[in-house]
């Protein structure tokens, strides 16, 4: 068994779509809770997240849970009133399940981008098609390559005295002098690239896709236990009653709404336990040499 | 066997009366290592390119080219990419992919091999290359040697019988440069690929190269073993630039001496070609003098640059890239600060230059600290910087909407731009451009003129010029920093050299005693004499110092 990051891309990919389903599509509030919950444990335990991002998220959260009472006046238990708008207990309810939802999804987006590194990314379409893997690869090179250039550009012709941005208009027209020397450098040496291209046999015949992953027994085994538990929590989802307005009428702790709730919260914490046992794995070995 | 055969071939691009090539005849055996060599215009790039499919650009051809005696047209795209192996001047350009082993997999890609075909021979190279520990690095953090050596990388594993190079290591520092030709050698004595190589190296490639082959104006002037062909060359003339040291010196000690012109004429097999060569030829001759006595000029008085402990990096964690810089550049010398790539040499350059700021210490131009001058004033009159990729200098269609307003400065320069003014500034030699960049930068009227790598890609013809350019500069009273990886282009040129290493200055001598007193980091004319004669860093000293000797020992 591996870390959770060094399973095939596929298996990473698969897992942070079924939490991510499950925390966006449903208003089951025991859900949302859970969904939160890990998330924030995970985004601690994985070192994701870091306490600028904690405060940021926290002040999401508060915004997105304040701004449905205040605007939604839906719901027959009336909590107070303010400038003689009503706020309700059904509207509250339900903003501090969509703040839990927004937040829960963006502590699961930020792991996600970092745990899917672009090489990842483009094995996974190199999959789909080895040419759209390629235009990837080339255009994230490009990016960083043109970043680098625009810095070259800008300094030497500061230094040549060419480039003053005393006032706005200066400025302006600076950097779009800049921006017409990046395109005119880049296009035309573009054909040095197009020929390195074509003198290693690009387009000379069906191109294949190469990457550095393989799908190991782990990784479908880890697939596997991911859409079950994903199936039994949307059954769960089905068999339970979740409706804000008018009134609050919850039933969540059914038998299959319970089982539910346990296996998205597994679901949930999956990566951290497969890390946990790895570690504790290592250790047994450690003590034993 | 012949692997290539040339016969009769002639060249015309569409557009032009002249010839680019006529009548070449050429036979490359397999597992042969050539070395092509001429200057820019000569017609090796467009011999080089005729030889792949691909590559051949349009214009009218004679004659043929054959490919283990089949044409060289009839290749399938396929085949011309599993055969014949090209890598280009640019290293950065060559590059398609943003994961070092996803560009070794490309060519393997692209040829529809299988995944375990790939993964084996991706895993081979690297580890026959020595970049498998950087295989999951990005491209772009690559150095320029890296990059080249990752774009031969990725050509060998098609596995060709023929690598075609143009000119691959005018952008690398010496150290890189050296390295990757040892390369292309290991690769030809292992593997037996046939190497063809147009390069202006003659230091390194005389002395492994099974011939060398020269080109003047699109004919072949010399074909033969390196010895022969450095014993033919005409001192007198252009083609002394395509010599190695060793072989340089041992032809201006018997150029003119009859005594030792007819010791010449007897062993013309015995003309050194490498520094051990080199040393055991000048070993013969007497060293009683041991130093030319000439000028040893004191430098100016004023200072025209003062850098005290400066202190830089890029960002707030990452490490000093210049740490405690402290560095006198008087007015009206040429100031040569060597060093090797990614020393933190052009960052010295961009603080000095005003471009970055330093987080301690001071940069004074002309007594004057850098931040008082204020409204962009310094860029008007005081400094100005030549940029290594002259690319980022120009934004017209033409060179002479370019060079407008810069008339006095091109009718000042010993080359006449003015015949390219209708072209583009893409489309004119690496040499041409450099002196056209030169022009706008010297167009602010500057009296500190930095250079950053000056030479890098120009061949000795186009270094030559631009160090008459820089010596006139001189005497008109602008001083000149040059920041260079370049050691024999320094030795031509400057009064002082300094030695930049982990981010300030390790040693600063006048030329005459830096050159002398580094074993490793200097140039190969110095090499050959460090230990019989003192100071002779340049050919022409070197054979001056043995004539003075007057004869054997």
């Amino acid at each position: 068994m591996k870390r959770f990051e060094q399973l095939n891309p596929l298996a990473v990919a698969i897992y942070y779509l079924c939490v991510l389903i499950i925390t966006m599509f449903s208003m089951n509030p025991l859900l949302l809770g859970i969904a939160l919950v890990t998330s924030v444990i995970s985004g601690i335990l994985t070192g994701t997240a870091k306490l600028r991002t904690h405060l940021i998220f926290a002040l999401v959260f508060l915004v997105a849970a304040v701004l449905n009472p205040l605007f939604v006046h839906k719901g027959v238990t009336v909590l107070f009133y303010l400038n003689d708008r009503p706020i309700t207990l059904e509207a509250t309810a339900y903003g501090l399940c969509a703040a839990a939802m927004l937040v829960a999804a963006l502590y699961r987006l930020r792991e996600l981008s970092k745990t899917l590194t672009s090489d990842k990314v483009l094995y996974l379409f190199g999959r789909i098609s080895p040419k759209l893997a390629l235009l990837l690869s080339m255009t994230i090179r490009y990016v960083s390559l043109l970043h680098i250039r625009w810095r070259k550009i800008s300094d030497s012709q500061r230094a040549l005295g060419l480039y003053d941005d005393g006032n706005l208009i200066d400025a302006v027209r600076g950097r779009a002098r800049v921006l017409s020397i990046l395109i005119t450098w880049t296009l035309e040496n573009g054909i040095i690239t197009a020929e390195s291209m074509e003198s290693r046999g690009y387009g000379s015949g069906r191109r294949t896709s190469y990457a550095v992953y393989r799908v190991h027994t782990a990784d479908i085994i880890f697939i596997i236990v991911c859409l079950l538990l994903t199936a039994a929590t949307a059954v769960g989802v089905w068999q339970s009653q979740t409706a804000y307005y008018p009134a609050l009428d919850m039933d969540l702790l059914t038998p299959w709404g319970s089982a539910g709730a346990a296996a998205f919260a597994l679901l949930g914490v999956l990566p951290l336990i497969i890390n946990a046992k790895e570690a504790i794995r290592w250790r047994l070995l450690l003590s034993k040499t | 066997m012949a692997l290539i055969t040339v016969k009769d071939l002639s060249f015309t691009y569409p557009n032009s009366d002249k010839k680019a090539l006529s009548d070449i005849s050429l036979t490359i055996e397999k597992g042969e290592f050539i070395t092509l060599m001429g200057a820019t215009g000569s017609g090796k790039s467009t011999l080089l390119r005729l030889l792949k499919p691909e590559l051949r650009q349009n214009g009218d051809i004679s004659g043929e080219v054959l490919f283990n005696d089949r044409q060289t047209e009839t290749l399938s795209p396929r085949e011309s990419a599993e055969k014949i192996g090209y890598v280009a001047q640019n290293p950065e350009e060559q590059i398609v992919t943003d994961k070092v082993w996803h560009e070794l997999a490309f060519t393997l890609e692209n040829l529809g091999a299988r995944r375990s075909d790939i993964a084996r021979r991706v895993a081979e190279t690297a580890a026959y290359f020595g970049i498998s520990d950087r295989m999951e690095r990005d491209t772009a953090t690559l150095s320029g040697g890296e990059k080249q050596l990752l774009n031969l990388a990725a050509v060998m594993t098609a596995d060709p019988e023929l690598l075609l190079l143009d000119e691959p290591t005018a952008q690398l520092d010496p150290i890189a440069a050296a390295r990757f030709i040892e390369t292309v050698y290991r690769l030809n004595r292992e593997t037996g690929v046939t190497v063809l190589i147009c390069e202006h190296r003659a230091e390194e490639l005389f002395a492994i190269s099974d011939r060398v082959v020269i080109l003047d104006d699109g004919q072949i002037k010399y074909d033969a073993a390196p010895r022969q062909v450095a014993a033919q060359i005409d001192i007198n003339s252009p083609h002394e630039a395509f010599l190695p040291t060793a072989a340089r010196i041992a032809h201006l000690v018997y150029q003119s001496s009859d005594a030792f012109g007819s010791l010449y004429q007897k062993a013309p097999n015995d003309i050194p070609l490498n520094i051990r060569e080199g040393q055991r030829f000048i070993g013969q001759f007497a060293n009683t003098v041991r130093v030319l006595d000439d000028e040893s000029s004191a430098h100016p008085d004023a200072v025209a640059l003062s850098l005290k402990n400066i202190h830089f990096r890029y960002e707030r964690n990452s490490p000093d890239i210049l740490r405690d810089l402290s560095l006198t550049v008087y007015g009206g010398e040429v100031f040569a600060l060597l060093g090797a790539n990614g020393a933190g040499k052009s960052t010295a350059a961009a603080v000095i230059a005003g471009l970055r700021k330093p987080y301690s210490g001071t940069v004074k131009l002309f007594d004057k600290p850098l931040k008082d001058y204020k409204n962009g004033s310094l860029y008007q009159n005081n400094l100005s910087l030549l940029p290594q990729d002259t690319e980022s200098v120009f934004i017209r269609e033409t060179v002479g909407e370019e060079l407008k307003g810069c008339e006095t400065i091109v009718e000042s320069f010993p080359y006449d731009l003015r015949p390219l003014y209708s072209r583009h500034p893409y489309d004119i030699s690496g040499g041409e451009r450099q002196l056209a960049a030169l022009c706008k930068a010297l167009s602010t009227g500057p009296r500190l003129l930095i250079m950053d790598e000056p030479s890098k890609g120009l061949d000795n013809h186009a270094k030559t010029l631009l160090r008459d350019i820089i010596l006139r500069l001189k005497s008109d009273g602008v001083t000149v920093l040059l920041i260079t990886h370049d050691t024999e282009f320094a030795a031509l040129c400057a009064d002082r050299c300094a030695l930049f290493a982990q981010g300030n200055i390790a040693a600063v001598d006048t030329t005459e005693n830096f050159m002398s007193g580094n074993r490793f980091y200097t140039t190969a004319a110095s090499r050959i004499t460090r230990q019989r004669y003192d100071g002779a860093y340049t050919a022409d000293r070197a054979a001056r110092l043995i004539r003075l000797n007057g004869g054997a020992p």
